[in-house]
């Protein structure tokens, strides 16, 4: 067995062979990243969820096809991303339709819990979490390119290769993506941009 | 503005990770010499903290649990219907050997069988062309005289010392 497996390869290939417990462990490490994405990309919380736990059901059906020289994170972002202009589009044919009426399907299933952050939220906090909303606000109006290269490059995960992968484009089209995405939501958050604070000012 | 292209390469880093001690020095000797560098620079710290502090999108803590169980009533399905479509599939596995043996038979037969009458047509080819060399049956007339003829062959041969000499 090589030494040199990436963790997630060596995991999926345990899934291959009908693994659950595997299947877990890649939920649970992807499943903050993914949501991340698709709710960035679908800007609703319940039906982000609903469809980042299709992602994972995707990676499962599919794991067949997964080839262990292929990165995980940059195959099951490209599922998520799939997936979401999917639904993108779906919503564009049929804007009345919600994921929602799926849901009555699985009412037998345990309602989502949720931790309760905001119960002990400092007033920092508090503005901390306004001026973040400036920020997903301005993520919410770039177009979906610019907004979902920009959600990719946060994370230290993936390099300029994986995210042009993702996408679907170069590496220097990534670039340009990410600079054109930037450069308009500094215009946007410019005044409340500030080097070695994070303070609204007027 | 045309930037360094140092600069430019330590700014495309940072959008993805906290640039190294390594990297902010230099970074750091670019921006002290050039107050307009220095001034995009302020902006681009302040987004790439702003989208760092973003907060984690709230996942419900029963996830994992409900994509597992969703998994396994999908895999289950799946099993219930490909068995019928496996039973199929299996009885071509067992069959289709035997038939494959029969065939090979079967196409061995054929070509003996073939073999053995190309043979068999060689041989009267060769008999027919045996017959066809052999001179043809005379007129009956000719053979009107035939015991006079085949008595006079009973004669003993000429005396050709007497004919010379009688010559």
């Amino acid at each position: 067995m090589s030494t040199d497996l990436d963790p997630d390869a060596a995991l999926m290939l345990r899934v291959k062979q009908g693994d659950w417990g595997a299947f877990a462990e890649l939920v649970d490490k992807y499943k903050q990243p993914v949501m991340n994405l698709v709710y960035r990309m679908l800007r609703d919380s319940t039906e982000a969820e609903d469809l980042a736990q299709v992602v994972f059901l995707q990676v499962y059906k599919s794991a067949d096809r997964y080839h262990v020289s292929a990165k995980f994170s940059t195959w099951v972002f490209t599922i998520a991303r799939n997936l979401c202009l999917n639904e993108i589009r779906r919503r564009s044919r049929h804007p009345a339709d919600s994921l929602e009426g799926s849901q009555s399907e699985h009412d037998d299933q345990p309602e989502r819990q949720y931790e309760d952050r905001k119960a002990f939220a400092a007033p920092d906090a508090l503005l901390h979490g306004e001026l973040e909303q400036k920020v997903e606000e301005a993520l919410a109006e770039l177009p979906e390119n610019q907004r979902t290269a920009i959600v990719l490059c946060r994370g230290e995960e993936l390099s300029y290769e994986d995210i042009a992968e993702i996408l679907g484009c170069s590496v220097s089209a990534t670039k340009s993506l990410i600079h054109r995405g930037r450069e308009t939501l500094k215009q946007r958050l410019k005044p409340y941009l500030r080097t070695g604070s994070w303070s609204k000012s007027k | 503005m045309s930037k360094d292209p140092l600069y430019e390469r330590l700014r495309e880093t940072s959008w993805r990770r906290k640039l190294t001690p390594d990297e902010q020095a230099r970074l750091s000797e670019l921006l002290a010499t050039d107050s307009e560098l220095q001034s995009d620079w302020e902006n681009e710290a302040g987004l790439n903290r702003a989208l760092a502090e973003l907060a984690p999108v709230p996942v419900s803590n029963n996830f994992t649990a409900q994509v597992l169980a969703e998994a396994k009533r999908e895999a289950a399905i799946f099993e219930r219907t490909r068995r019928p479509a496996m039973n199929q599939v299996a009885w071509w596995f067992r069959w289709l050997p035997k038939v494959a043996v029969a065939a090979v038979v079967f196409a061995a037969g054929v070509i003996s069988y073939q073999h053995v009458q190309e043979n068999r047509r060689e041989e009267v080819a060769h008999s027919l062309s045996a017959i066809s060399q052999i001179p043809s049956v005379p007129n009956p007339e000719v053979l009107e005289d035939f015991d006079a003829i085949v008595a006079l062959g009973s004669n003993p041969p000429a005396d050709e010392e007497l004919l010379r000499v009688m010559q």
